[in-house]
Order: structure tokens, then C-alpha cells, then sequence
């Protein structure tokens, strides 16, 4: 690092913004702060736990080398702390998934977002809450109203099937200049510039695709 | 009045503490079921008796369409208080998986006194979803619920732990009101279980 001493501070803000523990950090951010589960950073992912492995390894090659408890131990914060990032951001989406769990199997657009293990744990998950629901609730219902998805056999939707609510509002920060539809298509078109490092209270829909571009981070 | 009791069902949930749960209520609960199956008498017998008169059922809109309606609407509202009772339970019981622990016998007895068989038999089979994604994944999930400040934390022993548990750095004595200077990561499970409490400051 030292020997580029000439490097300016944005281009060192960016370059350490690209480092994988920085990246986890923001995935974990808006998939704390996004109503709806977010696409599965599935490569990051695989890094980080590469990473994790070779940093405990590392450690155990110190304490057996008999360096200093104070670096060792500095060295095992960091690591705690790298590994609290990745549990809670795949704790998160679990909660998620348990959160809207026949949403996430019924729309092919939420499903896809879920890594493989993900999807089965959705699946098990609905299961077995179908399974209890039945059991405590359903059976004993008239034939017509036993449906988990549908309040009677006459709906002609699922209207009993719980949904994130995209309308809800969210702190987000820009990273690049954006202009963005206020409004969805058909309505009168009015847009929202924002500059580099703007903070916006915003509709979650807003800014959906450009946080999955990663255009802007939910704060 | 219909609709009634689905309503206080709903609301002897709500009054309870958040997160905690109250004994299942399974007399409201059978009164509801009960003007469920009601309901569903009078629709049939509505029904039948427009179709005794010769009506169209499908399109005629005379009072007993209406009544039936009526009886309909009402059970849709039963069921959906019934389903809102199960459910809100139901989370209740996921979130105690999450941050007790994940065998049944890990749960205090005043909690499983309070659980119906089929919420227990629903605790065991979220419990084991949750352990095969964890197993699949190779992460541990339920630990580390906070945000790590120091590795190490100092914990006092609230109840008596069976001697001799393996930590990953040491075996110790866990006597009752002693106070050790353990890894957060493996105090985090007696804590959860009340076994141990942090002391801070």
C-alpha cells in the first residue's frame, strides 16, 4: 500500500470498495434493509467462505508458531467479525424465506433469486406449515375452505398468500449519478435525479433495480 | 352475532405479550370451528332449498342468496381468524427454534407446557429444515445472533451445567455462580438458554 503513496483518496475509496469483505458488508446492508429478498450473491458468497477457511487456518499456523496473542487475537476479531457478516446475511434471508414462504415458491421471479440450498429449505419450510396448517385448522373446515392459498374455492387468486410490500419506504445512497421514474409506466412520467453520495427516503420500487445493478445502497 | 368469536380469538393472541406465547386458547378455538361448520349447514340448506323452488343457484339473487352469502362471508372471516391464530403462533414457535435452540428438550418447560402437540410436532420439523440447510451450508447460523464487539466475554453460571464441557480452547468446571472469561461464540448457546448470563460493564 505504501507504494502508492500518490494514489488518490477517492481511487483508494474505490478500490477498497471492491474488496469482498466491503462487498459482503453491502449485500448484508440491503438484504437487512430491502423488503424482499434479494438475488443470492452466490459467488461473493463462495469467496467469502474461501476466505473465512484460509484466514482460521492462518491462525491456527500462528498460535502453533508461538507469535504474539495480542496479533493473534486481533487477527481473530477480524475474522469473527467477517464470519457475523456472512451468518447474518444468510440468517436474513432464511428470516425472509420463512417470512413469506409461499410467496417465494408461487412467483418464479422471487424463487429464482434463492440459491439451490435456499430453495429447498423454502420448500421444506412451506411444507411443513402447510402440514400444521392443515392439521390444526384446515380438516376441520368445510370441504369448499380447505385450501392453504385460497380463503374458499370460489377465489379465483391466491388471497390468502402473505406478500412483501414493495411500496415501502426505504433510506438508500447513490453511488453514481442515477435519474429514476417516480412513477410506473402509464402514469404521468416525473423523474428524481440523484448525484453521487445523494441520501433519498424513497419508495422501495423506485430504486429496486438500480440497487440490483448496484447503482445505489440501502442504508 | 357471526364472526364474533374468530374476532376474539384473534384478539386473545394480540393481547398477549409480543413474542411470548399464552396457552393455546382451544375452547374459542372449537367455538369458531364450530360456527364454521354452522355456516356451512345454513349455505347447504339454502342452497337446497332454492334448488327445491326450481331457482338457478349460480344467477338467482333472491334473500336466500343473500342469506347464504351472508353465511359465506362469515365463514371466510372465521377461517381467516383461525389461519391469522395458527400462523402468528407458528412464527412465534419458528423464532424460538432461532434463538433457544433447536431440539425441543433445548426449550424451558414453562415454554413447552404452552405448545399444542401439533405445534410441538411443527417446532421438530422446522427445526430439522433448518439443521439440513445449515448442514448443507457448513455454517452454523445460530450463533453469533449480534454483533461481535470482543471475542471474549465474561459470563457468570446461572444454572448447574453438566461438568465437563468441551470449549474449543479449554474444559472447565462449571459450577454454579462461577464467572469465566469464555469465547462469545461458545457462551452464545448457554446464554440463550439461560444457563449463563453475560456480565457487562
Amino acid at each position: 500500500m505504501a507504494s502508492n503513496s500518490d494514489l488518490g483518496s477517492a481511487d483508494f475509496e474505490t478500490l477498497a470498495s471492491t474488496s469482498d469483505v466491503e462487498l459482503l458488508k453491502r449485500a448484508w446492508r440491503n438484504e437487512k434493509a430491502a423488503p424482499e429478498i434479494l438475488p443470492y450473491e452466490a459467488a461473493l458468497i463462495e469467496r467469502a467462505k474461501g476466505q473465512i477457511e484460509l484466514v482460521e487456518e492462518n491462525i491456527e499456523d500462528y498460535v502453533e508458531n508461538g507469535i504474539d496473542p495480542l496479533v493473534v487475537s486481533l487477527y481473530q476479531m477480524d475474522l469473527d467479525r467477517t464470519q457475523f457478516l456472512l451468518r447474518s446475511y444468510l440468517r436474513v434471508r432464511l428470516l425472509k424465506i420463512e417470512k413469506f414462504m409461499f410467496h417465494n415458491l408461487k412467483s418464479e421471479e422471487a424463487e429464482s433469486r434463492l440459491s439451490e440450498q435456499e430453495k429447498v429449505f423454502a420448500k421444506s419450510c412451506a411444507d411443513d406449515l402447510a402440514k400444521h396448517f392443515e392439521e390444526s385448522v384446515l380438516l376441520k373446515l368445510p370441504e369448499n375452505y380447505q385450501s392453504v392459498l385460497k380463503q374458499s374455492l370460489i377465489s379465483e387468486v391466491d388471497d390468502m398468500v402473505p406478500q412483501p410490500h414493495l411500496d415501502t419506504f426505504v433510506v438508500c445512497r447513490s453511488k453514481n449519478f442515477v435519474s429514476l421514474n417516480l412513477y410506473e409506466e402509464g402514469e404521468s412520467p416525473e423523474t428524481v435525479e440523484m448525484e453521487r453520495g445523494d441520501l433519498y427516503f424513497i419508495r422501495y420500487k423506485i430504486v429496486k433495480g438500480a440497487i440490483e445493478s448496484g447503482k445505489i445502497d440501502l442504508i | 352475532m357471526y364472526g364474533r368469536k374468530g374476532y376474539q380469538l384473534v384478539k386473545d393472541f394480540a393481547s398477549g405479550e409480543k413474542g411470548q406465547l399464552k396457552p393455546f386458547n382451544s375452547k374459542l378455538f372449537d367455538e369458531t370451528v364450530e360456527e364454521c361448520d354452522q355456516n356451512h349447514h345454513l349455505i347447504q340448506s339454502l342452497i337446497r332449498k332454492m334448488q327445491q323452488e326450481g331457482l338457478d343457484v349460480q344467477n338467482n339473487r333472491n334473500a336466500d342468496h343473500y342469506g347464504a352469502l351472508i353465511h359465506h362471508l362469515s365463514l371466510i372471516r372465521n377461517k381467516r381468524c383461525l389461519m391469522a391464530y395458527v400462523y402468528n403462533r407458528a412464527e412465534i414457535v419458528r423464532d424460538l427454534a432461532w434463538r433457544v435452540g433447536l431440539e425441543l428438550l433445548d426449550l424451558p418447560s414453562e415454554i413447552q407446557e404452552k405448545l399444542t402437540t401439533l405445534e410441538k410436532e411443527y417446532f421438530k420439523n422446522h427445526s430439522i429444515a433448518l439443521k439440513s440447510y445449515m448442514g448443507k451450508v457448513g455454517i452454523e447460523l445460530n450463533v453469533d445472533m449480534v454483533p461481535p464487539k470482543d471475542p471474549y466475554i465474561k459470563v457468570r453460571v446461572v444454572e448447574d451445567i453438566d461438568e465437563g464441557i468441551v470449549l474449543s480452547d479449554k474444559t472447565t468446571n462449571f459450577a454454579r455462580h462461577s464467572m469465566h472469561f469464555l469465547k462469545r461464540t461458545d457462551a452464545e448457546p448457554y446464554i440463550a438458554r439461560g444457563q449463563m448470563e453475560e456480565l457487562t460493564g
